[in-house]
Order: structure tokens, then C-alpha cells, then sequence
């Protein structure tokens, strides 16, 4: 099948998920400064049917705002895998994009859809609220209309990604010295 | 400077002969030591009121082939700060813990052996502490390059320029 030809059910079960999407957010970009007013009352996210999720098994979104160092990529793959499916990702901030300010540093990736599949990319640094509704409501057309296969392309391409993973981070498996 | 910082400096002169003080600011005060006198004023400092162990960190002087290691202690009593500063050999950087002094300290010299490669003797705890496999030289040296590090191991997107689609918007033909 490819993939995005949806059987009846599956475009109806994707008409519901698209009103009631939970998400996570994995806050280490200071763009991250621009969700609060996202949620509460002034922009109010609610209203969408959309609310914060503290667990990515319970989550749809993975919400990624700004900059990933190394370090934290590994976390947030580790969390991408742990969501159940569908699951989709929005990059947030240039730092997602293409680096931002950050393109030349060591300790921080260039670009997000390298290592997991991202649905939506909001430009900007920082993009301010207006900007995540619009995002919002784009990501809920598009699973609507069956475009939003970030998790299918996850699937079918899981060689690719891995292989980039490697690349950048040598090894996927996250040591603690405090958690060991 | 403060009456009380001044009082302590007065006592660090009895230890140390020829002391290099640099006043920073009203509450602040640099002393340039050799390596041999460092330990002795941060012993001494400590016993002053100067307990509080801000930080430890280091300057990258690449001409000169040095490196700068900088204590800064904080006095809880007066709010004052001293900042010791020492210069250390580059090539084969190497001090002598304080750990014993300020237990924190072991995380301090452990970043900077993963961030300069400066080694610290009584302190053998040297695991990396916030990167994770990295596999280059000390990334805060000045001779490392970042960018370089960066495309070598994390691509960038690859944009392509449109110009047709340029021109247009230059001519007024779509809204840019
Ligand atoms: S895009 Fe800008 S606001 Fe967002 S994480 Fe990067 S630097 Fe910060």
C-alpha cells in the first residue's frame, strides 16, 4: 500500500484525531518562551482541542522547539520511538531548520528531519503565537486530508535514519553516569 | 574597595610577595599569582570568609602558548569576590586539584579537562561530564574549529536558489 492511499476507516479515525491532538513538548530552545502564552488564556490552545501531554506513550505531537545538541538528540529520538503511532513531529524555530544562529556550533545539529521525520517546520526565531495556531491548524488539514506521514516515512525508511543517527552521534544508546 | 576587602588583601600581602592586584570593580578584586602561591591565597582567602567556590574555568591565551586558570570566590559576609587567576604551560596543561578544599570542585576540573584538556593532579575522576562521545581535540581551545567539527558531522540542508522565482518578485510580477 503506499503511503498515503487510507482505507475509510482510517480517513474517519484521522478526521477524529486531527480534533483532539496531545502534545509533547521537548523544551530545550528558548523558543520555548512563546508556549506559554500559546496555552493559556490569551491564545488559548485548548479551544482547538489540543493539550499538553507529560508522557510521550500518551502523546501525539512531539513538539521540538529550537536547537538539539548531540546530547539532547539522543533523548529525543529515544522519545519519538517511545510514542505510540500515529505520532507526528513539528520543528519549531530555524534552530530545526537549517541550524539558525547556531549552524557553526559543535555541539548542535543542523537539521532536524535528518535523524526523525518531521511534519511541519515553523520558521522564524522565534515564531511568535499567531504563528504556532497557524502551524496548528495546518498540521490538523493535513492529517485530515492523510498528509501528515512522518511516521510512516519513519517505517519505511528506518534504514536511512538510523544511518544518519550513527552518523552524527556515533551510538543512539544514552549512558548516565547518574542514572547507571 | 570595600573596607573589609582591603583588610584581607592587607593580610594576603603578609603571605604573598609581590602581589598583582587588579581592582575590577568596587566588590571585586583579580590577583595574577605564580602557579606555586595559588593554593596558599585560596587557603587563606577561604579562612577569610571567602568561602564560596563560584567557579573555576580558563582562558585560552593561544599566542602566548598559555592557559589561564581563574578561581572565583564569593564571600557570603560582604558580598565580595576575589578572582585568582594563574597562568599554566599549554602544551602539557597541567595543575593540582582543590577538591580537598571544595568537594564541588571535582566538577569544575573535570569540565575543564573535557573542554581544554587541562589535567589536574589528585583528581582522577576525569570522565567527559556534558559531552557525550565526543572525538575531537578539546572543543574550547582556540585552535579547534567549530565550523569545520559542524559540517563534518552534522549536514546542512541544501538550498537551491530559484532565480526565475527571484526575478519575478524583484519585477513585481508575484508578492514576495
Ligand atoms: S530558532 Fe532562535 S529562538 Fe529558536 S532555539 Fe534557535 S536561537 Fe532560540
Amino acid at each position: 500500500m503506499a503511503v498515503d492511499e487510507r482505507s475509510l476507516w482510517e480517513k474517519i479515525a484521522d478526521k477524529l484525531r486531527s480534533r483532539s491532538l496531545w502534545m509533547l513538548h521537548y523544551c530545550t530552545g528558548c523558543g520555548a518562551m512563546e508556549l506559554p502564552p500559546t496555552m493559556t488564556s490569551r491564545f488559548d490552545m485548548e479551544r482547538f482541542g489540543m493539550g499538553p501531554m507529560a508522557t510521550p506513550r500518551q502523546a501525539d505531537i512531539l513538539f521540538i522547539t529550537g536547537y538539539l545538541s548531540a546530547k539532547t538528540l539522543r533523548r529525543v529520538i529515544y522519545t519519538y520511538e517511545k510514542m505510540a503511532e500515529p505520532r507526528y513531529v513539528i520543528g519549531f524555530g530555524s534552530c530545526t531548520l537549517n541550524g539558525g544562529i547556531y549552524y557553526d556550533s559543535y555541539a548542535t545539529i543542523n537539521r532536524l528531519d535528518y535523524y526523525i521525520p518531521v511534519d511541519l517546520y515553523i520558521a522564524g526565531c522565534m515564531p511568535r503565537p499567531e504563528a504556532l495556531l497557524e502551524a496548528f491548524n495546518e498540521l490538523m488539514r493535513m492529517i485530515r486530508r492523510g498528509e501528515a506521514n512522518g511516521w510512516k516515512k519513519y517505517k519505511e525508511n528506518y534504514e536511512w535514519y538510523k544511518q544518519n543517527q550513527i552518523r552524527s552521534l556515533g551510538e543512539v544508546f544514552v549512558h548516565d553516569e547518574f542514572h547507571e | 574597595m570595600m573596607n573589609s576587602m582591603s583588610n584581607t588583601v592587607e593580610k594576603l600581602k603578609r603571605i604573598v610577595n609581590n602581589l598583582d592586584i587588579t581592582k575590577v570593580d568596587e566588590r571585586e578584586i583579580k590577583l595574577e599569582l605564580p602557579n606555586e602561591q595559588v593554593l596558599p591565597t585560596l587557603l587563606a582567602l577561604k579562612e577569610d570568609g571567602y568561602s564560596h567556590l563560584s567557579l573555576i574555568t580558563a582562558v585560552d591565551w593561544i599566542d602566548e602558548g598559555k592557559f589561564e586558570l581563574v578561581y572565583i570566590l564569593y564571600s557570603w559576609d560582604n558580598g565580595g569576590k576575589f578572582l585568582i587567576t594563574t597562568k599554566i604551560n599549554r602544551d602539557t596543561p597541567k595543575f593540582v586539584t582543590v577538591k580537598h578544599m571544595w568537594p564541588i570542585a571535582r566538577y569544575y576540573e573535570r569540565e575543564l579537562h573535557e573542554f581544554f584538556g587541562i589535567k589536574f593532579e589528585g583528581n582522577n575522576d576525569m570522565r567527559p561530564l556534558f559531552l557525550e562521545m565526543w572525538d575531537d581535540m578539546p572543543p574550547l581551545r582556540k585552535d579547534f574549529d567549530p565550523f569545520e567539527y559542524s559540517k563534518r558531522k552534522f549536514p546542512d540542508r541544501e538550498y537551491q536558489k530559484d532565480v526565475i522565482h527571484e526575478a519575478k518578485i524583484i519585477r513585481g510580477d508575484i508578492d514576495g
